[in-house]
């Protein structure tokens, strides 16, 4: 019985290994009903950013609302909204220091965009469009742009071309000038998108698969794979919020270290310090 | 290079920059700046409701001090004039005294006076009631018609006798 079904999951694998490694969601499953509509081929060809649409329409609403009856004294959804820019604020700050507060509404948006991003999977016939690196290496490209000109604004664009330069100090330092300038290059405009995108990309596609693979157990095995896949949706939304904040994290942690040092110097705590080297 | 180019399509990555840039710009203009301002005006209000209240209890106890300065100086005012008020209370039944003990006084040597005078009046009366009462009966002794002039000398060197004796 089990070699049986061990056939048939086999057969099943071969069948949909060029189709899909996620669940469906309800653009695919429209897709598949009317695949000579003009309109739904477009919507399946740009799934992902109508479900990163989707997100930010959702934070828009969510700000909306909060804001819609501000008072003096906040209740219900204006409360839960202040706590969590409060938090975003305390963390940002703690890091950055007060200079950085500036810096709150760019990593608060990558935090909330990429968080329902990622927990948008989790919702039945909808798609999670940070399991696609299309989404995330946008959304780490801009977060890289934003921090070189960031540097630029608050080092001034002598010290910060000295500073992609290695910052030469003698004759040996000017004569690595090109090796530490293609160093940098690759270090914090390279690397930066790259290791931030693919990180959250492949967290949060291998969640998607993970779930896809237990769901596909359940039509097999009923009963057994289904607390698997209970636990499997668990841990994607603990690394949802884990995912989205690292990269947030991650971010704030290349900001502090593009700021000039005598901004921050003063407030930054030492698990900034801790952070900052693990970075490095 | 195969795996890069499946999975990064550029112009998916070019429209959700865009996505991403209109959802920030839309956020930070009516989201993050009223709410982060109101925030900071939450936080700036409460530091100054604070700061007020600090200032509040301060002012209270340094008018807690005063006053109790103030009421004590009150007591030892109070206290002071109600002892000035004794000490002239003493003084004023002194003076009442003395002046009691000054009008008894006079009183007393007025009486005295007024005593010795009657007694002096009454010690004239009895003499000239002796002196006539003698006369009488010296003339019923020796029978003797005498003037009155007479009479009184002679009764008075008697009496001035007998005092002398006496």
């Amino acid at each position: 019985m089990l070699q049986n079904a061990a056939q048939q999951m086999t057969e099943h694998a071969e069948e949909t290994s060029h189709a899909a490694h996620e669940l469906p969601n309800f653009i695919t499953l429209l897709y598949q009903k009317f695949p000579e509509n003009p309109a739904i081929h477009f919507l399946h060809q740009w799934e992902n950013i109508v479900f990163a649409g989707l997100a930010a329409c959702l934070i828009c609403l969510v700000s909306f609302l909060a804001l819609r009856q501000k008072t003096k004294i906040p209740s219900s959804i204006q409360n839960f909204v202040e706590i969590l820019v409060s938090s975003i604020d305390a963390f940002v700050t703690g890091i950055l220091g007060e200079h950085g507060r500036r810096h709150i509404p760019f990593l608060g948006t990558i935090f909330f965009y990429i968080l329902l991003m990622n927990l948008s999977g989790l919702i039945p016939l909808m798609k999670s469009p940070t399991s696609a690196w299309s989404t995330t290496f946008a959304v780490a490209m801009v977060t890289m742009i934003y921090i070189q000109i960031t540097g630029i604004q608050e080092q001034g664009i002598a010290n910060y071309l000295k500073h992609m330069a290695g910052s030469p100090q003698n004759l040996f330092g000017i004569i690595l000038i090109p090796l530490m300038l293609a160093l940098n290059i690759i270090l914090e405009i390279f690397a930066v998108p790259f290791s931030l995108s693919l990180r959250l990309f492949a967290n949060i596609s291998s969640e998607d698969r993970l779930i896809f693979k237990f769901a596909e157990l359940n039509v097999f095995f009923k009963g057994l794979p289904f607390l698997f896949q209970i636990f499997a949706n668990l841990l994607a939304i603990i690394f949802s919020f884990v995912q989205a904040f690292v990269f947030m994290l991650l971010s704030t942690v290349y900001l502090s270290l593009v700021l000039p040092h005598e901004n921050h110097e003063e407030s930054k705590t030492d698990a900034s310090q801790d952070l900052k080297q693990v970075v490095i | 290079m195969e795996f890069f180019k499946a999975n990064i399509i550029p112009s998916e990555v070019l429209v959700q920059t865009i996505a991403f840039l209109v959802v920030f710009w839309i956020l930070k203009r009516f989201a993050w700046k009223p709410i982060l301002s109101s925030l900071e005006a939450r936080r700036t209000k409460i530091e100054e409701e604070f700061s007020r209240i600090e200032n509040a209890k301060k002012e209270i106890e340094s008018l807690k001090k005063d006053y109790l300065s103030h009421l004590q100086n009150i007591e030892e005012e109070g206290r002071a004039k109600i002892q000035a008020a004794i000490e002239e209370g003493h003084h004023i039944a002194r003076e009442i005294q003395n002046n009691a003990r000054q009008a008894s006084q006079e009183r007393l040597e007025k009486t005295k006076g007024d005593i010795q005078l009657e007694i002096e009046k009454a010690r004239i009366a009895l003499r000239h009631e002796i002196a006539d009462l003698a006369l009488r009966v010296s003339e019923k002794i020796i029978n003797e018609e005498m003037t009155e002039e007479k009479h009184q000398d002679k009764i008075l060197k008697i009496i001035e006798e007998i005092e002398r004796n006496t």
